[in-house]
């Protein structure tokens, strides 16, 4: 940061001369000091986790959900600025809507993902605004089936919609994270907030990117998830574990973005605790 | 001849006359739509006991061409409601996406799957307001959605030329039965038919549920068997019917729709005994 | 050289990524004179300290009615509160309009949330400078939401914003178990015995700066569950709730100051 007191950083969209805008950069420190959110791609589905920090006694538990449904199939976790999270989110909606308005058909992951980051890209631009304080994950599952067009009141073609290659795959789970500069890429497994270190650190050892594509199981990537936020988290202060999931139509969650149930979510907090004790007595 | 640039390309007036620009002129007031294209008949639908049956047939006319034989036109909104269109059918494609996007934005609120289904009556203080799943939209409300979506419309003079009839529970959890015509006029009733049904179903309807007392008494296989009887009086006598229709009940436990339903023990002997057009000659 | 660069608008992030304009408006809520709020299973209250400018002004009206079942607690500009309340106003009318039914709260909530982060991301513009506390009541029970200049909202069991709340908070948290199951009385009693944690010495409740706000889920006759309509109670309804927390120490941490008259007629700038 050699550069600050220069006045290169006093304002959003202008280059130092050595081509930072440190303004982005800021809005990344403002991330960084934010709850652990995570993402998980595995075989047949999307997990989001989130670490929620418990601010006050007098908050009222479970209320406060930071993980946000952008679409039935998809759903956002963000660290860092929770008001930025929340425009980030309606942006999405919006965006979701207006692709159905168009195309009569869900918008996939990866395309919200580009409108996304060329929208956060948008708040980097000018000296009107500033950057997102939030770097965002978006997860979602893009059927693998034929879809009716929305509105479809007949069977529609027995061909189908057409456009799909015989013999390959469509659709998949999909995992995207953005960051305040508008930056996005697909992830096997993507950890931002304040303990990102350590939970990138776990999620490395994952299998999530094999050549046979993931061999993580839905169930087994929500412990894994609830592990690596306990694991993530700074011991000496409370915290909330949200989570929630998305399978295909013939999983769980029938292809739709839906919170963790809590029984499985407990017993995955259950197994989170004592790999923290067998950790602690190694 | 004439040289002026204007003329370039056109027919010669001294040839051919003078060019009739009449068809370009629109005289009288600039008009929307004046009447359905492709349309769907009769929606009938009676309260019973723990609920509302709702029935329609499966077909599309255009004019009196047999167009499409296998649309849906009850439309289950969220599992708690059924949507039933007389009318247009692009109108009701309009709005079945419309109410898709509602339907979505209810879904932001995702609560967690178990604590979605809290018994309505409650116990005690802690079920004191789980009348109804948080913030859901019920059929009172979305009926009254609908008809100021219509009302509307009729008001711009570009009117959704659909009837609609709205099922499902109010928010005292008494079962709903509603309509609303392209005029945005509501109507409410232990049993209501559109179209050609509101002259040959609902006097049969009525014989069996005259007034919510009635209907109270009215059991779900009794309810179900006076729609399915007025079913195949309509077929019998409105020539724009069909024998393949969807029926749906609603109850406290959701939506039961099934949308290949075959019109059973047709009899056509009282067609013999009609006298007056045709090729009878007596 | 040692002035803050990065204090003079929303639009700058500092070094550390705080934004100081925001900052700043969260203070202009600590200088707004206290207002607690707490809900149980089936009612949420408000209750707030008015102040006075002068002797002879009237008191700053702290607790305004928004719909039939919503209610709002201001501390902080309330010029701002103002417009924050006819924007919920007119949402909650919106929606009753178009669906029949009361505004599910959170949604009302996230919707002055949303309004009041685009304050702090546009150049040109201020955050609000008020803190709320929402009260109100939909198909899923009472709600108690706070509502920051950020467009942080957050649903609470109980809180305090508002000069020195500190102390209200304190009380609260150490009685935060027993709200949930407390009837509508109890409910005012534990918020007024908040309130007066956050007094200054020798200052006491009145009927004069006193409001209390209550809306709730009440069983009908036939079994069936209403709202009980938002209701803002001032001077003598008010007046035999200030008496029942008159000298109890119930939850309390120390003196309720012994009360000599009335505190009519004195000045009432309860913070510094």
């Amino acid at each position: 940061m050699t550069s600050i007191g220069t006045g290169y950083d006093l304002a959003n969209s202008i280059f130092s001369p050595d081509g930072r805008n440190f303004q982005v950069e800021y809005a990344v420190k403002a991330v960084e000091n934010g709850g652990t959110s995570i993402g998980i791609r595995c075989k047949d589905g999307v997990v989001l986790a989130v670490e929620k920090l418990v601010t006050s006694k007098l908050l009222k538990p479970h209320a406060n959900k930071r993980i946000a449904t952008v679409d039935r199939h998809l759903g956002v976790v963000y660290s860092g600025m929770i008001p930025d999270g929340r425009h980030f989110v309606e942006r999405a909606r919006d965006e979701a809507r207006a692709w159905r308005d168009t195309f009569k058909t869900p918008i996939s992951t990866a395309d919200l993902a580009s409108r996304m980051g060329g929208y956060m890209q948008a708040y980097t631009l000018y000296q009107s605004v500033r950057p997102f304080g939030i770097t965002a994950i978006v997860g979602g599952f893009d059927s693998t089936r034929e879809l009716p067009v929305d509105g479809e009141v007949g069977s529609g073609p027995a061909c189908g919609a057409g456009g799909k290659v015989p013999g390959k795959s469509h659709g998949g789970p999909a995992l995207y994270m953005i960051e305040p500069s508008g930056l996005y890429w697909g992830y096997y497994g993507a950890a931002t907030g304040k303990g990102r270190q350590a939970a990138k650190a776990e999620l490395e050892k994952l299998d999530l990117g094999g050549p046979g594509g993931p061999a993580l199981s839905l169930e087994e990537a929500v412990k894994e998830a609830a592990r690596i936020i306990y694991v993530a988290h700074d011991d000496d202060k409370e915290f909330e574990l949200e989570m929630t999931w998305i399978s295909d139509v013939d999983g769980p969650t029938k292809g739709l973005h839906q919170e963790v149930p809590k029984a499985l979510r407990e017993e995955a907090k259950r197994l989170a605790k004592k790999a923290q004790e067998e950790k602690m007595e190694e | 001849m004439d040289h002026r640039p204007q003329a370039w390309g056109r027919p010669r007036d001294d040839i051919y006359g003078a060019y009739d620009g009449s068809y370009l002129q629109n005289s009288g007031p600039k008009t929307a739509t004046q009447s359905p294209v492709v349309t769907g008949t009769s929606v009938i639908a009676i309260k019973f006991k723990d609920g509302v049956v709702m029935a329609a047939d499966n077909l599309a006319s255009y004019g009196s061409l047999a167009r499409f034989t296998d649309v849906k036109r009850l439309r289950p909104f969220l599992d708690t409601s059924i949507v039933g269109f007389g009318g247009d059918v692009s109108d009701m494609q309009f709005l079945d996406r419309h109410l898709n996007e509602l339907a979505i934005d209810e879904s932001y609120e995702h609560e967690s799957t178990s604590a979605a289904a809290a018994s309505p009556e409650g116990q005690g203080e802690q079920g004191a307001a789980t009348s109804a799943p948080a913030g859901k939209l019920n059929a009172a409300n979305l009926h009254k959605y609908l008809s100021k979506l219509m009302y509307r419309r009729r008001n711009d003079f570009d009117p959704l030329w659909n009837q609609i009839l709205v099922a499902g529970f109010d928010g005292q959890t008494k079962p709903f039965l509603a309509s609303v015509d392209l005029r945005g006029t509501t109507f409410s009733s232990p049993s209501l038919a559109t179209g050609f049904g509101a002259m040959l179903a609902q006097p049969i309807m009525r014989k069996y549920a005259a007034t919510e007392e009635d209907a109270a008494r009215l059991t779900r296989d009794e309810a179900v068997n006076v729609v399915k009887e007025c079913m195949k009086v309509l077929f019998y006598r409105d020539a724009r019917s069909l024998d393949r229709y969807s029926i749906a009940v609603v109850t406290k436990d959701g939506v039961e729709l099934s949308e290949n339903e075959q019109l059973e023990k047709q009899s056509w002997a009282f067609a013999e005994r009609i006298r007056g057009y045709g090729t009878q000659t007596v | 050289m040692f002035r803050n660069n990065y204090d003079n608008d929303s639009v700058t992030f500092s070094p550390q990524g705080r934004i100081f304009q925001v900052e700043y408006a969260a203070e202009a809520v600590k200088q707004g004179s206290v207002v607690v709020g707490i809900a149980s299973k089936t009612h949420v209250v408000l209750v707030a300290i008015k102040r006075n400018a002068e002797e002879l002004s009237s008191y700053q009206k702290k607790l305004f009615p928004i719909d039939e079942h919503v209610g709002i607690a201001i501390a902080g500009l309330t010029s701002d509160a103002r417009v924050l309340s006819n924007f919920m106003k007119q949402q909650c009318l919106g929606h009753r309009l178009t669906y029949g039914r009361n505004m599910p709260v959170r949604t009302l909530v996230d919707m002055i949330g949303s309004k009041a982060q685009i304050n702090t991301q546009h150049y040109g513009k201020r955050p609000y400078g008020v803190g709320l506390l929402v009260a109100g009541v939909d198909s899923a029970g009472p709600h108690l939401f706070e509502f920051q200049p950020s467009g942080m909202t957050e649903e609470m069991i109980a809180f305090a914003i508002g000069a020195r709340s500190q102390m209200a908070r304190t009380y609260l948290e150490r009685n935060i178990d027993k709200f949930a199951d407390c009837d509508r009385e109890g409910l005012i009693r534990h918020g007024l015995r908040a309130l007066k944690e956050s007094l200054v010495q020798d200052r006491e409740l009145t009927v004069d700066n006193t409001s209390v706000g209550v809306t709730g889920i009440v069983k009908a006759e036939d079994g069936s569950f209403k709202v009980e309509p938002f209701q803002v109670y001032d001077q003598q309804d008010v007046m035999a709730w200030i008496e029942s927390v008159g000298d109890d120490k119930e939850g309390g941490a120390g003196d309720a100051g012994e009360g000599e008259g009335e505190g009519e007629g004195e000045d009432m700038e309860v913070d510094s």
